[in-house]
């Protein structure tokens, strides 16, 4: 049975327990639109798969504590159920998710997800990247989800997320996670992933926390490149912490990630570890504009074997551009980019229109 | 003097809770719901669409939108939010969590009728729009003058 019709048919036998309360549905379209160019070309890849036009489709069914909720990204590059949960919401604080979901050990993820109106940037950080556009950590996991919120002493609150669940798997392609409407019976290995942070109110951006994530990745197609040769699985560790401090005109936020891998070949366990991060700033200037800033660095990159699999993965990369939020949930966004990948280096400029229809 | 004395009395008696009372907005649900009482921090997460349960059920949130005064006090007094700010958080909390949000119902009569079918609705409204129906309840003054 596939997974899709497991969830949707759990969700029709729940619905019973919630006998008497209405049945609720919610919409959200997301849709974007860019032009990209690149130019001062000195890196065999000069770009990362760019999506040009793409709807984020965002639905939710509820009936009682129940509720099936999911994200169908359609775009000139894929047509993806990207999450597909069916929730318990356990009590006003807690809720158990069961489905395919977005790792919780990414700050970025969740503030964002795949919404592009609710990002300041128009390219997420290479770190936080997606597996079909070239990223280079687990994003997408199928299992269960628990999210919490609890209030804590003096006002502050403790916003907490933990998972498990099937690991995407490694292909000539890259990461490629499990699909629910297109399952494989190919050799997957498991993920766990937890994220606790403190926000002085439970409404409050500004917080800071850790994260931290252990990530078996099966090998079932080997990439093409030379790292690859032999390789069975890796097993990635995942250690952070993220901060963010927000007010109405600024808002700057930063995520530190240490990534210690173990490449299992047939005949040898290199060990290794690199680190990469990346610090945001947002000003909000007068009619509707925001002017914002991005770094992002690494540390023993070019050393890590684990990521010559990934042979345009990014480095460094430095962005800069300008907003215009110019009438209600609609937006505009010029983005200049400098990214250095392991093999060399090249910029580009792009310009979005995003916005959020209910 | 005593006299007139009297007929003050009387007239702050008669129509002083009258006035208050018809610039008060309370916050109400139907006459045999479960819900008891709810705090501000709980009523403000209502109204920002987190999932608020009482005895195990989830509330239902009516946003009242009959009137521009309304408006005002719900964005001020209610989720203390401007309706930018207030956007946002909807749409943050639906991307996240598929969070739904409030119903929004644009008259008073609408706004009551969805009071009287569902329990576990809660919504807002002036006071003199429900202080002689035996039908609702109200839990709490949000606003008053």
């Amino acid at each position: 049975m596939r997974v899709t019709h497991f969830l949707f048919a759990v969700f029709l036998l729940s619905s019973p327990l919630a006998r008497g309360d209405p049945w609720q549905f919610e919409y959200l379209l997301m849709p974007s639109a860019q032009v990209v160019g690149t130019f001062d070309r000195q890196a065999p890849f000069t770009q990362f798969y760019d999506e040009l036009v793409a709807a984020d489709n965002l639905f939710t069914i509820q009936r009682g504590p129940f509720k099936l909720f999911g994200e169908y990204y359609l775009s000139d590059h894929e047509g993806d159920l990207e999450r597909l949960q069916l929730g318990w919401q356990l009590s006003s604080d807690t809720v158990v998710w069961m489905g395919r979901y977005h790792q919780p050990s990414s700050e970025w993820n969740h503030e964002h997800h795949h919404g592009q109106y609710l990002s300041t940037t128009i390219t997420r950080p290479a770190a936080e990247e997606w597996e079909d556009l070239g990223g280079i950590l687990p994003q997408h996991f199928t299992g269960i989800l628990v999210e919490s919120n609890h209030a804590g002493p003096n006002g502050w609150y403790l916003r907490t997320a933990a998972a498990g669940g099937l690991a995407p798997q490694l292909t000539s392609g890259g990461l490629e996670p499990f699909d629910l409407v297109h399952p494989d019976h190919n050799r997957r290995q498991g993920g766990y992933q937890a994220r606790a942070s403190l926000h002085p109110s439970e409404f409050a951006d500004t917080g800071f926390g850790v994260l931290a994530a252990s990530d078996d990745i099966a090998v079932v197609s080997l990439p093409t490149t030379p790292a690859a040769l032999g390789l069975e699985h890796v097993d990635l560790t995942l250690l952070g912490v993220f901060g963010t401090y927000a007010t109405p005109s600024w808002k700057i936020f930063a995520t530190y990630y240490y990534v210690g891998t173990e490449l299992h070949y047939l005949d040898r366990l290199p060990h290794n570890h690199f680190s990469v991060g990346y610090l945001q700033a947002e000003k909000r200037l007068g009619h509707e504009f925001t002017a914002f800033g991005r770094i992002e660095a690494s540390i023993g990159a070019a050393d890590s074997p684990y990521l010559h699999l990934f042979p345009e993965a990014g480095r460094d990369k430095y962005i800069g551009g300008l907003r215009w939020d110019f009438m209600q949930r609609q937006a505009l966004t010029l983005q200049l980019g400098k990214t250095y990948t392991l093999q060399g280096h090249f910029a580009d400029v792009r310009f979005q229109w995003c916005a959020a229809l209910f | 003097m005593r006299r007139l004395l009297c007929i003050l009395l009387l007239a702050c008696g008669v129509f002083g809770p009258v006035h208050s009372a018809s610039e008060s907005v309370v916050l109400v649900v139907r006459a045999d719901s479960p819900v008891k009482d709810l705090s501000s921090v709980e009523v403000r997460k209502l109204f920002l669409g987190v999932p608020v349960l009482v005895e195990g059920r989830l509330l239902h949130a009516i946003r009242n939108r009959s009137d521009a005064r309304l408006d005002d006090i719900f964005l001020q007094q209610i989720v203390a939010m401007t309706q930018e700010a207030y956007d946002r958080q909807i749409l943050v909390g639906l991307n996240r969590q598929g969070w739904v949000r409030p119903a929004e119902v644009g008259s008073v009569a609408r706004v009551i009728e969805d009071l009287y079918v569902d329990p576990q609705a809660v919504s807002y409204m002036w006071l003199r729009d429900v202080e002689h129906n035996p039908r609702l309840k109200v839990l709490r003054t949000l606003w008053g003058e």
